[in-house]
């Protein structure tokens, strides 16, 4: 009985150890391409960034319109963020290919899926970055017609048409992920109207004395005590 | 924008003329006595020249007996019905009036004119020969442009007064008081000058405005010049909720031609006089108190909400001064020239770098255009026409003064920090 035991205790220590064994090459493998992907990443990251930063890409960015991607930038440096991307892009291959070296079923099976998601990550950045545009276009256009017609909430009426369309954005850009779709649409819909009907109260209370002077002025006009405008600017 | 070919336009209008010496536009609203008092008058030009005057087509009543277009007579003058108008909305005057020179000179091409003119203004005290005034020198003394110098009220034009006469004078170094007319005359070479132009830049971004471009590209040619002195123009009551679209329509241009005709105007010296036709005509000034208050609040709101698109278009120097200036109380509130004049620099360099979108820019300047309207309102209430003469000249002399500015960040934009 003791022998048996024995004997089936051997055996077993010994499959765990051939099998240990028989993974340690594909450990070793997955621990050198993660550390040679880390070294690769962070002197591709040093190129890029000086390359970068050599012909003033944080300037031109801003200068090409896109200046909100400085916002969401770490340290405000969009060359921080595209070398830090690369960096990033060249670990994770690294790891793809480590885990290849321990198990090749793994790899395929991720792979296959992270494959099958990179449409959906591209379509949610597309909209993202379309829609940030779209937003910081409207937010200006609404600022200035606003200040030009002498609207004391300019600023809140820009800001409200910026976050519409924000909000809009990133609710179909969630929606393009599949996160939690539900919630999203719900969300959305209670944010979206929150801010419609707060610009609406807001536009609403700033335009009584718009309506006011505007009547006033309605007023003046039909008695004939208001002198003519003299300046002609065209 | 494009110009039709002629023979698209209207080819039953005009195939009873085949040529003139003086083709006349004419946008200006003129009933039919008031066309014939401009036929009678331009018969009168010396040499008799074969005289076309276009109406436009779409101005023209429809149930008003119209004359018979081109009719064939022995007459040296014919009145023709012609598309002026082109595509241009009373919110978007520029693109019609800049369409309706295109067809003038388009005309004038086709009837091998020695020059053209193009009537736009209605004139306080003037009879309609003032239209043969601006043509005789084009057809006596073989001029290429005759722009007018209306008598000046000091509140009228005031886009004029305030950028574009003297940032002209600056960088094109002839002073010219109405360089934008609207009424001009043009010779057949300046004409064929800007066909040939327009037809090259195409109808993009960059396309020619070609009463905005008349002025720079005839003194950049080198070509004669002179003015004539007109009555008082009259101007169209401010529509304030649309000025900022008209400041952008009508700077758009001159900013375009700014950078077109870079290497020109970079090389120009101090400014000189052109020859001026007739005697000055003087229009009595008001002197009572004027409203500011609605100015002063647009300029005001613009330093709290648009500091934002400011700050990517004005050093901080200038920021911190329009800061200052918007704590001022509208009696002390006063807007040095030598300010507003970098404010318009900073604005031209930032149209032609793109730094953001170039309508969004040219709006954004409204509140600022309005401050220096009200700081010179201050300056000018009671003042009389000398006064007035005087105050227009401190900001010529300012545009000039600060043209070394303007040409330093114009050539080193990165570099050159004030």
């Amino acid at each position: 009985m003791w022998s048996q035991i024995k004997q089936q205790l051997a055996e077993s220590t010994a499959r765990f150890l051939t099998r240990f064994a028989s993974l340690l090459p594909g450990l070793a493998a997955l621990i050198v391409a993660l550390l040679i992907s880390i070294v690769v990443g962070w002197v591709l990251a040093a190129v890029v960034r000086r390359l970068l930063s050599s012909m003033q890409f944080d300037a031109r960015l801003a200068r090409w319109g896109f200046p909100s991607v400085a916002e969401w930038s770490p340290m405000k440096s969009p060359t921080l963020l595209v070398s830090r991307a690369i960096a990033a892009l060249v670990i994770l291959t690294g790891f793809l290919i480590g885990i290849a070296a321990v198990d090749a079923d793994w790899t395929t099976q991720l792979a296959r899926s992270v494959v099958a998601y990179i449409p959906n990550m591209l379509g949610a950045a597309l909209v993202l970055l379309v829609g940030s545009v779209i937003a910081r276009f409207l937010a200006r256009s609404v600022l200035i017609g606003a200040v030009n017609l002498n609207l004391h909430y300019a600023r809140l009426l820009s800001l409200g048409v910026k976050w519409m369309v924000v909000v809009l954005t990133v609710a179909m850009a969630l929606e393009h992920l599949r996160i939690a779709p539900g919630i999203v649409k719900l969300a959305f819909g209670i944010l979206f109207g929150g801010i419609v009907i707060t610009l609406a109260l807001a536009v609403g209370l700033g335009s009584k004395d718009l309506v006011t002077k505007s009547l006033e002025r309605d007023a003046q006009k039909a008695s004939g005590d208001n002198l003519e405008e003299p300046f002609r600017h065209i | 924008m494009e110009v039709e070919p002629i023979s698209e336009q209207a080819p039953e209008k005009i195939e009873l003329v085949d040529s003139a010496d003086l083709v006349v536009g004419v946008l200006a609203e003129f009933d039919q006595e008031g066309l014939a008092a401009v036929c009678d008058a331009l018969r009168m030009l010396p040499g008799a020249p074969r005289v076309v005057v276009l109406e436009d087509d779409r101005a023209a009543n429809p149930g008003q007996s119209k004359p018979e277009a081109a009719a064939p007579s022995a007459s040296s003058c014919r009145v023709v019905r012609w598309p002026l108008s082109g595509s241009g909305t009373p919110d978007t005057p520029v693109v019609g009036m800049a369409a309706a020179y295109q067809s003038v000179f388009a005309a004038s091409e086709k009837f091998g004119a020695r020059a053209c003119c193009v009537i736009v203004s209605k004139l306080e005290t003037a009879t309609p020969g003032w239209v043969r005034e601006l043509a005789q020198p084009l057809v006596e003394r073989d001029l290429d442009l005759v722009v007018p110098n209306y008598a000046r009220r000091k509140f009228e034009g005031l886009l004029n007064s305030s950028i574009i006469s003297p940032l002209m004078r600056c960088l094109y170094g002839k002073r010219i008081h109405n360089p934008m007319g609207p009424d001009l005359g043009i010779s057949r070479r300046l004409f064929q000058k800007m066909l040939a132009t327009e037809r090259t830049a195409g109808g993009g971004v960059n396309r020619v405005h070609s009463f905005a471009s008349v002025t720079p590209a005839a003194l950049c040619e080198n070509l004669q010049v002179c003015e004539v002195h007109l009555a008082a123009r009259v101007y169209p009551p401010t529509d304030w909720m649309n000025i900022s679209s008209l400041l952008a329509q009508i700077l758009s241009p001159i900013f375009l031609d700014m950078e077109r005709n870079a290497a020109c105007w970079q090389r120009m010296r101090p400014s000189v006089s052109v020859p001026a036709v007739g005697e000055p005509l003087v229009v009595p000034q008001d002197t009572g108190t004027v409203d500011i208050s609605r100015m002063m609040e647009s300029f005001q709101l613009g330093v709290r909400d648009l500091q934002e698109i400011w700050g990517l278009v004005l050093p901080p120097s200038t920021l911190f001064e329009l800061r200052k200036l918007a704590r001022l109380s509208s009696e002390q509130f006063r807007m040095p020239d030598e300010l507003w004049v970098r404010i318009v620099y900073d604005f031209a360099l930032a149209h032609r770098l793109r730094t953001i979108n170039r309508d969004h820019l040219l709006k954004s300047m409204t509140p600022l255009y309005l401050a220096w309207v009200s700081s010179y309102a201050h300056d000018l209430e009671t003042a009389g026409r000398t006064a007035l003469e005087e105050r227009l000249e401190r900001l010529s002399v300012a545009y000039e003064s600060g043209k070394t500015y303007l040409v330093s960040r114009w050539r080193w934009p990165d570099r050159f920090n004030p």
